[in-house]
């Protein structure tokens, strides 16, 4: 990288940023870019700003039966023998999607904890509505960290995101680099990765997977997973080293 | 935790998108109808043909619910991603249909559209209120460079065919343009920082 690389990134960052930059000058400016995280910088900043322009346009309501056209195409309209080809590639794109998010770790079902017996697999009242549960994630101080929801219908799935933050009170996080302990119990863990558990009402729970947290404390996570509102509780958010981070719960009346 | 009480409705973005991904039908369709006016929204100004602009809309679903794995949630929002992809489809079906994107019409209409401030528009979204008053703020030879190269993807070298500009011309009308609309923007980019 040389200044009058930059110099050429420069003049033609804007056109870069809009989508606009012909051929040959776009193939140049992104192997530049690929070595200068300067000019990186400079045009993530530029593509703000385009995507400001297209927040200008207003929506349009698309033409009647727009909906159940999109369903249609991506096969979700149709029967449940008839998609469930498509059963694979949902997971695998759950799985992806999780991976985008910055998640790691996938072994829904894979460790239960406990002496119980798993649920029965039919345990879902008959006639029972999908529905989306949702609880707030609280640390053991009962501080608010962040929010789970978990989706009874078929196929189910949990997301969750937290923010743990750096500076809760007793935080041994804030001693910074030094600090590489995980499990800070009101902050978080600075290295490894955080797990999530499902808990269940016979006191069993079982392990849906692992997930990073940024600098920040913060992470997004979600994981395809059959979700049965008659047994399922709540939910435990553990650092690596098995201490609870955060945790939710069910309302009282929520069971039975 | 509450059962059935919450609707997907009012689920985040980036928790439908993560939803939708696993193919439930009923998140599918929240997600459409969360996203449908924007996109249909973005595509009928882009292309102004409603026809090709719902296959543009249908499409650009089509790819998030394909595509989700590639979303990252530090580099933008959902609405931010499906207007992008949306934007890319559309300028891909205008460039192969027309030579020249847009014509003079449109584009006063566009510019119209994009710098009128109605009052409900500021109250939805101060983001967008600031970038429009910027953009109405601009000569009106740098809007119109702005608006081509960003709405209708036009090259510097269209554009000043267009507007019977030397290319220099421009290329200093869209750079002049994007480098007041980022000072204006710098503090809504610092907040999301």
């Amino acid at each position: 990288m040389t200044d009058r690389d930059c110099e050429w990134l420069r003049a033609v960052a804007d056109e870069l940023a809009l989508g606009v930059l012909p051929g040959q000058e776009r193939a140049e400016a992104i192997a530049h870019l690929d070595r200068c995280p300067a000019c990186r910088e400079r045009v993530e900043h530029l593509t703000f700003v385009g995507d400001g322009l297209l927040s200008l346009l207003p929506g349009s309501e698309p033409p009647a039966g727009f909906e159940t056209r999109v369903t249609d195409r991506l096969g979700l309209n149709r029967p449940a023998r008839r998609w469930r080809p498509r059963a694979g590639v949902a997971v695998a794109a759950a799985v992806a999607t999780a991976l985008g998010f910055g998640f790691g770790g996938w072994a829904v079902g894979t460790a239960i904890e406990g002496a119980s017996a798993p649920p029965s697999r039919s345990s879902q009242p008959p006639g029972s509505a999908h529905g989306l549960l949702a609880a707030s994630l609280l640390a053991p101080g009962h501080r608010p960290v962040g929010r789970i929801f978990a989706y009874t219908g078929h196929p189910g799935w949990v997301y969750m995101s937290v923010h743990l933050g750096r500076d809760g009170s007793g935080s041994d996080s804030r001693a910074g680099d030094a600090s590489e302990a995980a499990g800070s119990r009101d902050g978080y863990p600075e290295a490894g990765k955080v797990g999530c558990r499902l808990e269940r009402t016979d006191g069993t729970s079982v392990h849906l997977g692992e997930f990073s947290l940024d600098d920040a404390g913060r992470g997004y996570w979600g994981a395809p997973t059959r979700v049965d509102p008659a047994t399922v509780s709540g939910a435990r958010l553990l650092a690596a080293d098995g201490s609870v981070l955060a945790t939710a719960r069910f309302d009282a009346g929520h069971n039975q | 935790m509450r059962r059935l009480g919450l609707p997907l409705g009012r689920l985040s973005d980036e928790a439908l998108l993560a939803g939708m991904a696993t193919g439930a039908p009923e998140t599918a369709l929240a997600f459409v109808r969360r996203f449908q006016r924007m996109v249909f929204g973005i595509a009928v100004a882009v292309v102004d043909d409603p026809q090709l602009a719902e296959d543009i809309a249908q499409q650009t679903f089509e790819r998030a619910w394909r595509h989700a794995q590639v979303y990252d949630s530090r580099r933008g929002s959902v609405k931010t991603w499906l207007g992008t992809i949306t934007h890319n489809l559309a300028i891909d079906a205008v460039r192969a249909r027309k030579a020249t994107p847009v014509s003079p019409e449109d584009l006063d209409a566009l510019l119209g559209i994009v710098t009128r401030t109605p009052e409900q528009w500021a109250l939805a979204d101060e983001a967008a209120s600031r970038i429009r008053a910027a953009v109405a703020g601009l000569p009106r030879q740098q809007a119109r460079a702005v608006v081509m190269a960003g709405i209708y993807g036009m090259t510097a070298r269209q554009i000043s065919e267009f507007e019977g500009i030397p290319l220099g011309t421009a290329k200093t009308r869209i750079r002049t343009a994007m480098g007041k609309l980022r000072t204006v923007l710098e503090p809504e980019r610092a907040d999301h920082d």
